[in-house]
């Protein structure tokens, strides 16, 4: 989980930045990390805020963004359903795209589930308070890093770190260009629905390159 | 409604519309069986929702500004960070690589 929390500190930084800058006070940017956990959402809403939308449209399209959480809540359901309940509403709060890619291999690999349930558990709290102490360093220092750094880029490249290793197979590899070509051609949707429509057409693809037997590893 | 409300505000609905939609589906499956095809879709999820975060963030040079080819260091950056990925699943190695690629493209091309 080290890796993951290397690929959210610079976003965290950017998410208190753009908070304050939006005109949020330092406690009310803090709270959006403490509360909202989602740097995707923080961003939309802090530039929306700053461009004085309405409530209404600052919820929907944070609400859009946050769809994606209903998959990987879905996917993560099966190896949580052994679980106290308030076990599961506590991890549920962890639930983010890091802690799940990172944590959804090890749930599939181990025949322990346990095993993979604590490291959801300790990576999912490690990365909540390396979050919070990322939004901090943005409130307080500012863009403490040089943009001509391009640090903002350790993002995409942490995500493509857990995505390129998923290619063993052939189902998976039409997922990729499915979703790679439809997050592209979408990329003009309003709101940011791109990602999650580019998301499902993948899962689509996925599904039928499984059932039309596109095999072989 | 002062700015300072409509922050506070949005940070309590949107905290809790993310809370609901993480809780959403691990409290529906927790006393119910998965369908079977839905299994099989959820199986999916982390290699399509990772490519519709990675792609775009690597292609487009501005918002709106398509820049595919390797004239783009970040093209250039990732496709060398994805086969090293792709070979030793080593993270840390994997950015190492991909800002060391991006930077040197960025100085040689000036």
């Amino acid at each position: 989980m080290l890796p993951a929390v290397v690929g959210m500190f610079p976003f965290g930084v950017v998410c208190g930045v753009g908070a304050v800058t939006a005109g949020a006070s330092p406690l009310a940017a803090l709270a959006m990390s403490l509360i909202m956990f989602s740097g995707a959402a923080q961003i939309i809403a802090a530039q929306l805020i700053a461009a004085g939308a309405p409530f209404a449209v600052i919820v929907l399209s944070c609400f859009v963004v946050s769809l994606r959480f209903l998959m990987y809540s879905a996917a993560m359901a099966p190896y949580l359903r052994p679980l106290d309940h308030r076990w599961r509403n506590l991890l549920a709060f962890l639930l983010t795209d890091q802690a799940f890619a990172a944590s959804i291999h090890r749930l599939r690999a181990s025949d322990d589930p346990r095993a993979g349930v604590s490291y959801f558990l300790g990576g999912g709290v490690v990365l909540w308070v390396m979050w919070q102490l990322a939004t901090l360093a943005g409130i307080f220092l500012g863009s403490v890093i040089p943009p001509e750094w391009q640090l903002e880029f350790v993002v995409p490249l942490c995500f493509l770190a857990l995505l390129a290793p998923l290619l063993r197979d052939r189902p998976t590899l039409v997922v990729i260009i499915v979703s790679a070509v439809s997050a592209v051609a979408l990329d003009a949707m309003p709101m940011r629905l791109s990602m999650i429509c580019a998301g499902l057409l993948g899962i689509f693809a996925g599904v039928v390159a499984d059932r039309i037997g596109v095999s072989g590893d | 409604m002062t700015k300072a409300q409509l922050i506070w505000l949005v940070i309590v609905v949107v905290g809790a519309v993310n809370y609901a939609a993480r809780l959403s589906f691990i409290a529906f499956f927790a006393r119910r069986d998965i369908p079977p095809l839905l299994a099989e879709a959820l199986k999916h999820v982390p290699a399509a929702m990772l490519t519709a975060i990675v792609v775009p963030a690597v292609v487009f040079a501005s918002p709106g500004t398509l820049d595919a080819g390797l004239s783009n260091p970040r093209v250039l950056a990732a496709l060398v960070a994805g086969v090293i990925a792709w070979l030793w699943r080593n993270t840390l190695l994997t950015i190492g690589v991909g800002m060391a690629v991006l930077w040197l493209t960025r100085y040689l091309v000036g």
